[in-house]
């Protein structure tokens, strides 16, 4: 049964972290509107298994980003909730392609997912580790040093949006990854920044894609 | 017995080596830089450099992600 183009994202917002990430997380859903893509938003409260359950079932969203903390087995969601736990549940990612920005999840969850009939998973079999500039906590969108971690997830999306494949979309997100970590290394960048660059390379070495490669939203 | 012995404290010896290298690398981060660590928490290079001399799951996390990007950055597989 083919799923509808609609995009589902989940954004919890309760510690520095997932406030990072739900910032961040607003250009993917500008990327969906400029592409007339329906979004259904998932967010701060509203990112738990109830509504996560119940917006899958009723809207059958192609595509789902699932932000939030995680291990190796599971995602939550708001005040770290359990969202979607393999052995539980993972049978409501059936036929979807799922980003997961949550450490570890791809380790078992993504696989069991994809086991379940989820079309595609993209995630990180590691902690997702994200720096961030401490001055510019009251202004995610303006971090530069989260930018170096955020602008490469956000790319899956935007690769996904684009109509690219899942292995293509993983893939252009490590060559931002990489091209971040040249620059961070190079004789410009600013003193002590080459020390963030091994999270950097840490985060891309720690993505995969699960399931099949060649689906696209 | 004295081999044994011998070779646990070269162990100790190198983990305490590997310890003082991962503590002054993080020392070189710019100020105000902080790292999250999954549900584990934002932490600044002040409480890293702590985590990792206390030998606690944050400081192990920390030597983990510096001892394989080395390997890495050595083996020439840091940009791909």
């Amino acid at each position: 049964m083919s799923k509808y183009k609609v995009l589902l994202i989940t954004r919890p917002d309760h510690d520095k972290a997932t406030r990072y990430l739900s910032a961040w997380s607003d250009k993917i859903i500008q990327m969906a509107g400029v592409k007339d893509i329906p979004v259904f938003d998932l967010k701060r409260k509203k990112a738990n298994k109830e509504d996560l359950t119940s917006f899958l079932k009723k809207k059958d969203p192609a595509l789902v980003i699932l932000n939030g903390h995680g291990n190796i087995d599971e995602v939550t969601g708001h005040n770290n909730k359990l969202l979607v736990k393999a052995g539980e549940n993972e049978h409501i990612l059936k036929g979807r392609i799922i980003y997961a920005l949550s450490c570890s999840s791809a380790l078992i969850l993504g696989k069991k997912s994809i086991s379940a009939g989820a079309l595609s998973y993209i995630g990180y079999e590691k902690d997702f580790m994200l720096c961030n500039d401490s001055h510019k906590i009251a202004r995610p969108l303006q971090d530069k040093v989260a930018k170096l971690f955020l602008e490469p997830s956000n790319q899956i999306c935007k690769s996904l949006l684009k109509g690219n494949t899942c292995g293509k979309a993983s893939e252009n997100s490590k060559k931002i990854f990489a091209k971040n970590i040249r620059m961070l290394l190079s004789s410009d960048a600013p003193l002590g920044s080459s020390e963030y660059a091994k999270f950097l390379w840490w985060d891309m070495k720690a993505q995969v894609c699960l399931g099949d490669m060649e689906a696209t939203f | 017995m004295a081999i044994v012995d011998q070779k646990k404290n070269e162990q100790e010896q190198l983990d305490q080596e590997i310890k003082q290298l991962v503590m002054a690398r993080l020392k070189a981060l710019p100020e105000g830089i902080e790292v999250s660590i999954g549900s584990d928490g934002s932490f600044n290079k002040e409480e890293l450099i702590k985590s990792v001399e206390a030998d606690d799951e944050i400081g192990k996390k920390m030597i983990e992600v510096d001892m394989q990007s080395l390997q890495a950055l050595k083996e020439g597989d840091f940009y791909v």
